[in-house]
């Protein structure tokens, strides 16, 4: 596969006005997307990922390090600009405008215009749903919709590469799902979808490789597959007493979850699932499911952040 | 050629927006409707001053003088007032609501974004003042039944005026993040610009003692003046064409100088703005 955005050692410092009161924003950060891939770029909030798409659209400069996309050290030039749409967290879209004027604007910005302008536009509202409200003013326009004409507007150019800042956030299920496809559909087509977001679930579904960041640091960086490898198995009782819970729980099985007399066993990966059934058939507990289980994206977020903040309090 | 035009078409697009949606801001439309109020009132104002002033009632000149003072001082006051406030606020304003952010991760350099910002701010200052001066031209037409055509050349000198205020207000406007900063100098550089001639004054003075500080005082004094705009040379051709009579000469020689002097001070401002620009952090 051939890079087409890499970062190596970037670093990113806001010089305070006093002495010792710089912000390190990013450390160190090398990256490196590949083409046809959609990249999640996981963070808590203030970790340096806004920072970092900053830095890649050429908004803000690295204290040091190298950037490059496409080949190109210079991320400002008109030839990478032409490949990278951008589509920024919670941005305003003129609300005087129609929703094709908009992207006339966008469209004009690119050097586009005429016939060649106006297919475009159309071509970019039928892959974003949002033909039938062409000519709607934006103001009209419901909070997914703004979204889509936000993803229009970075589509306009069809660039090699999307940098996409929370694309689903707010939005409601349908809508997230219509998203989510689309994304699913430019990556299938080629493009290198970089996607900064919250919403883990989501991102697990559509990613192919994950990195997060704590405090301007990368803890990890890998496919999905090659992150979530602590697999194990769940299984869902009914009708236990506290008493065999407490046989179950010290051959190592966790109680995950308890919902009335419904119980949620999770098996740990050292011990043998038929070891855990004959366990139900001695106890006598009302087996309803037997489930293979992988980790979350959800829960490795929450422990490597969880690891990095520990480990930063050690220090401190 | 096509190169050019698809070179100048993001920056074209950029003062299209800014124009449009500058001539939406509130405050913009405030000033501007008040300004339209005062000139087109200005023959009811006149009016009714005389018939109370009764039989002893000024001349027709005087009436007009009124008109003409009126006037020149409500294109002055609010005209000024929009251009600062429109200088100041249309990059700020970007960077608050993120729109920059989108523009500039399109193929168009800083320097392109702010010739579009800068060019869409004068297309709103010329129709304002378009607008302010078609209703002065009518009420002076009305008051005297002879159009005043030496309206129009102190109406663009007016503007050039207005040019090197809005000029260095956007370049101040490029280093902050909210519009009141770059306001509140806007007001000082239209302020300086009236009182640069006393720089002269005191340049002149400076030197009567013996003493060392007293010389170099008149020297910077100097050397500000020759930086500063003179906005008082410009006033001063205005109201001469204004307050002349139909047949009067306007003083052409003047104009182009002023003109001239605009342009130059037009374009260090907008160098300043791309210096200050160039490489500050969205």
């Amino acid at each position: 596969m051939s890079a087409v955005i890499e970062t190596e050692s970037l670093t990113k410092v806001y010089e305070g006005a006093l002495k010792g009161q710089d912000v390190h924003a990013l450390k160190g950060v090398s990256l490196t997307m590949n083409r046809g891939e959609i990249f999640a770029y996981l963070g808590p909030n203030g970790s340096g990922k806004t920072t970092t798409i900053k830095l890649l659209l050429g908004l803000i400069f690295p204290t040091s390090g190298k950037l490059r996309i496409l080949g190109k050290t210079d991320v400002n030039a008109a030839a990478v600009k032409r490949n990278i749409g951008y589509l920024p967290e919670g941005a305003y879209y003129p609300e005087f405008l129609e929703g094709e004027e908009v992207l006339r604007f966008y469209g004009q910005l690119y050097g586009m215009g005429g016939r060649v302008l106006e297919s475009r536009i159309s071509e970019v509202l039928e892959t974003v749903g949002l033909s039938h409200a062409r000519k709607r003013l934006v103001r009209g326009y419901s909070k997914g919709m703004r979204q889509r004409i936000g993803l229009a507007q970075a589509l306009l150019s069809d660039p090699q590469i999307l940098i996409l800042d929370e694309p689903t956030t707010g939005l409601d299920p349908i809508a997230r799902k219509e998203i989510r496809d689309i994304l699913v559909n430019l990556r299938d087509r080629g493009k290198t979808l970089f996607v900064s977001s919250h919403e883990l679930l989501e991102i697990e579904m559509i990613s192919n490789r994950v990195g997060i960041l704590f405090e301007g640091e990368l803890k990890v960086l890998g496919t999905i597959d090659e992150l979530l490898t602590d697999r194990d198995v769940t299984l869902e009782i009914e009708h236990l007493g506290s008493d065999k819970l407490e046989q179950f729980r010290n051959a190592g099985v966790a109680v995950e979850d308890t919902v009335e007399n419904r119980y949620l066993l999770r098996v740990p990966s050292n011990m043998s699932v038929f070891a855990a059934l004959d366990m139900c058939r001695q106890l006598d507990a009302r087996l309803v499911s037997v489930r293979p289980r992988r980790e979350t994206l959800e829960e490795l977020f929450v422990r490597v952040v969880g690891a990095a903040g520990k480990a930063k309090e050690n220090v401190q | 050629m096509t190169n050019v035009l698809a070179y100048l078409r993001g920056p074209w697009a950029i003062a299209v927006y800014t124009w449009r949606e500058g001539m939406r801001k509130k405050t913009l439309v405030g000033f501007l409707i008040l300004s339209l109020l005062v000139i087109f009132g200005s023959n009811f104002i006149t009016a009714f001053l005389f018939e109370s002033g009764g039989s002893e009632g000024p001349t027709s000149d005087v009436d007009t003088k009124l008109i003409k003072d009126i006037c020149i001082t409500a294109i002055a006051i609010f005209g000024i007032l929009i251009t600062i406030f429109i200088s100041a606020s249309v990059v700020p304003t970007e960077v608050e609501n993120k729109v920059i952010y989108t523009v500039l991760s399109k193929p168009v350099r800083r320097f392109q974004y702010l010739l579009g910002k800068f060019v869409g701010v004068q297309l709103i200052v010329l129709l304002n003042l378009c607008l302010m001066g078609i209703l002065f031209f009518f009420a002076l037409y009305f008051k005297e039944r002879v159009w005043p055509t030496l309206l129009l050349w102190s109406l663009l000198v007016t503007y050039f005026e207005f040019l090197i205020v809005s000029a260095f207000t956007f370049a101040i406007s490029c280093t902050a993040s909210s519009a009141v900063l770059p306001t509140i100098s806007g007001l000082f550089i239209y302020i300086t610009g009236y009182l640069s001639e006393y720089l002269k004054d005191t340049a002149e003075r400076a030197g009567q003692t013996t003493q060392v500080l007293d010389a170099l005082i008149g020297k910077i004094a100097y050397g500000l003046y020759l930086v500063l705009p003179n906005l008082k040379a410009f006033s001063r051709v205005e109201k001469q064409i204004v307050y002349a009579q139909p047949n009067d000469p306007v003083q052409a020689e003047l104009i182009p100088q002023l003109i001239l002097l605009s342009v130059v001070y037009c374009f260090a401002g907008y160098v300043l703005a791309y210096w200050i620009f160039r490489r500050r952090e969205l």
